[in-house]
């Protein structure tokens, strides 16, 4: 049998031991996955990230404009000596900031106005109503300033009805999600390591 | 009623894996979403690019792999030129595998008809770089060849060259795609992502921010039978319903043994 | 000036990425496109500061010999055997990092997920009763879609995928759209409250 599958059936048989009680061989497993997974991404960062993105135009093509982000990122590693470590929030800072600016106009037009203006459109059906209420109420429910009582208590309990059917939808499908990758694992075991099925 | 937790897991077990051994063929309907993503591809003209990014870890391989699998051999099939990069560091091993593997089905050659591109952790400035330039995003290609050099990467700049992105996830990456890309740039967007995640961007998909969605492995069954392929998504779709209709029979016998007890208790 | 240099710096360039999205010049777009590198590339240092802070931990619980410190070795020497082989043999097609990747990573973590299939199960048995009106609706909405995104729910009955469906197009896709409403307005605030310096807890304590 090919090494690489019975490896592969091995460990899948320690974490499914799990199920049973927690035991050394779960244990064993779960600090072997996320070391290698460690290890994995520092591979895969430093090749694919770090050396063609900083490396390659500071280096080989001599962009000196790249000695500031690889300064800043540097910056990052000062974290480790606590006297200096202060020095590390300027890298953070700068990523933080651009992230937050460039993320205002964007929310704005895709998450706040297309949304508003998809629910807009379909007002006039049934179904339309339907959307338009959920998202009234929904957005009542999410009010906070004002009590949820009298006048405003009644659509906001709508709203946590129609909030209960997005949950429950969401439940429905996180169980399809765990069955599937089970099905996943059940599949490698039954078909790859035992051969029962195709 | 009081059931130890060990024979709910081995009732699972079972119910999963009886359906794998003894198939049943339960006949599987293609809904709304997944046939949009498959008209969005379809509607393409032969040699038109599409960026498929692998957007997603190594836990959620049994949802991916097949709707990866079934979109990828669409747009070979179509001849369409494909790009490919990695939005999270495990997505860039399988995406190259995934990738390599089924343009190998159908005779790609790589840098002619596909590339992958390797991988990059800040999806905002990733996503938002490619509406620039893509070679200043991507230097160079998973394998260290410079992007100006293939002959694929080399005619592409930014968004203006790529005909439709595709974000396979198992997290909330579609949105910055759909943040960044699509509200930004006017870039269609179709998305496949893992079942856990699909109720999250309906709304999107009823605004047309993307063209389409893909959910799960019923969703790739779904595409298997459009392209007329089937594979490891239509393969698990007994052991799914049979596994659905045994927790809902134990939600039943949860319920009623609640509620007898209640009246017991009365 | 250990706090204010930061808070600056954060003012500066995300003031300078909320401006350029308006100002389409050249010189702007000079600026955005390396401001964009710079926040790839310092990224990943910040990825890679947690990836020394797991060895700088698993190191020191090993050489104390901590209790369990021999799971702890086995995570380092998962992660060096990774970083040796990655660096030395290559990450291609047929690479001894692509198997260990392929072979222990993968199956592994995709099992560890699977796990939660068997725990979801047995806490719908236990958990998942409708005892107020929000539960039993909770309950039918996940149970239709159960139903009606499978193959068998066809076979019970030609109307349960259908109304699977409406369910996830409108009351469902409704409901989440209001969310999603909600966070867009809390993004936009919290955004705000960083670049003015309101909202300094990235900063930590000190």
């Amino acid at each position: 049998m090919d090494i690489g599958i019975l490896t592969s059936a091995l460990l899948t048989l320690f974490i499914f031991s799990f199920l049973y009680k927690d035991n050394p061989f779960y244990k064993f497993a779960e600090h072997l996955l996320v070391g290698i997974s460690v290890g994995y991404f520092l591979v895969i960062a430093i090749n694919t990230t770090v050396l063609p993105t900083l490396f390659l135009p500071l280096f080989k093509e001599g962009n000196l404009l790249y000695i500031i982000p690889g300064i800043l990122g540097f910056f990052m590693f000062l974290r480790f000596f606590p006297k200096i470590s202060w020095v590390s929030r300027i890298s953070l800072a700068l990523i933080i900031g651009a992230g937050a600016g460039v993320s205002i106009p964007a929310v704005i037009e895709a998450q706040i106005m297309a949304q508003m203006k998809a629910s807009m459109l379909k007002f006039t059906s049934f179904d339309g109503i339907v959307v338009m209420t959920a998202l009234c109420t929904t957005l009542i429910y999410f009010f906070f300033s004002k009590k949820h009582t009298g006048w405003f208590g009644a659509p906001a309990k709508v709203g946590t009805w129609f909030l209960m059917v997005f949950f429950g939808a969401t439940f429905g499908y996180t169980v399809m999600s765990r069955i599937s990758l089970l099905i996943g694992r059940l599949q490698f075991l039954l078909g790859d390591f035992l051969h029962i099925i195709d | 009623m009081k059931i130890d937790r060990r024979i709910i897991f081995v009732l699972i077990a079972i119910s999963v894996a009886i359906p794998l051994i003894f198939k049943i063929g339960l006949p599987n309907k293609v809904t709304k979403e997944v046939k949009m993503v498959y008209d969005s591809i379809e509607e393409l003209e032969q040699g038109e690019v599409v960026l498929v990014s692998f957007d997603h870890e190594a836990s959620s391989l049994p949802e991916i792999k097949p709707m990866a699998q079934a979109i990828l051999r669409h747009c070979f099939s179509k001849n369409l030129k494909v790009v490919s990069f990695a939005l999270l560091a495990e997505g860039t091993a399988i995406g190259d595998e995934i990738l390599r593997n089924v343009a190998n089905e159908y005779d790609r050659k790589y840098g002619r008809d596909y590339v992958f591109l390797g991988f990059r952790p800040q999806y905002t400035a990733a996503i938002l770089g490619l509406g620039e330039d893509l070679h200043r995003v991507f230097p160079e290609d998973y394998k260290g060849i410079s992007t100006s050099k293939l002959n694929l990467t080399k005619e592409i700049k930014n968004y203006e060259d790529i005909s439709l992105v595709v974000s396979l996830a198992d997290g909330d990456l579609p949105t910055y795609w759909i943040n960044y890309a699509e509200a930004r740039y006017n870039q269609r967007v179709a998305i496949a992502v893992t079942a856990v995640m699909a109720t999250t961007y309906y709304p999107y998909l009823s605004s047309k921010q993307i063209t389409g969605l893909v959910g799960g492995l019923k969703g790739a069954a779904e595409y298997e039978i459009l392209i007329n392929k089937p594979g490891m998504g239509s393969k698990g779709m007994d052991a799914q319903s049979v596994a659905h209709v045994v927790i809902l029979l134990l939600v039943v016998l949860g319920n009623v043994s609640y509620f007898l007890s209640g009246k017991l208790r009365k | 000036m250990r706090r204010q240099l930061p808070i600056i710096v954060c003012f500066g360039f995300g003031a300078f990425m909320l401006i350029q999205f308006f100002i389409p010049k050249r010189s702007f777009i000079f600026a955005y496109e390396n401001v964009l590198d710079w926040m790839q590339i310092i990224y990943v240092f910040t990825l890679l500061v947690g990836v020394a802070n797991y060895i700088k931990i698993n190191s020191k619980k090993v050489s104390d010999k901590a209790k369990g410190w021999g799971y702890n070795l086995i995570a380092l020497l998962g992660l060096f055997s990774m970083v040796i082989l990655g660096f030395a043999k290559g990450t291609d097609q047929g690479s001894p990092f692509l198997w260990m990747f392929n072979n222990l990573q993968v199956p592994m973590q995709s099992t560890m997920f699977s796990l939660l299939a068997f725990f979801v199960a047995s806490a719908a048995y236990r958990g998942f009763r409708a005892r107020t009106k929000e539960a039993t609706i909770l309950l039918l909405s996940a149970g239709i879609v159960m139903l009606g995104r499978v193959p068998i729910g066809e076979m019970i009955h030609s109307s349960v995928p259908d109304l699977a469906n409406w369910i996830l197009n409108f009351p469902s896709m409704a409901a989440r759209r209001g969310i999603l409403i909600g966070i867009g307005l809390g993004t936009i605030s919290t955004s705000l409250r960083i670049i003015l310096g309101i909202e300094r807890t990235y900063l930590g304590r000190e």
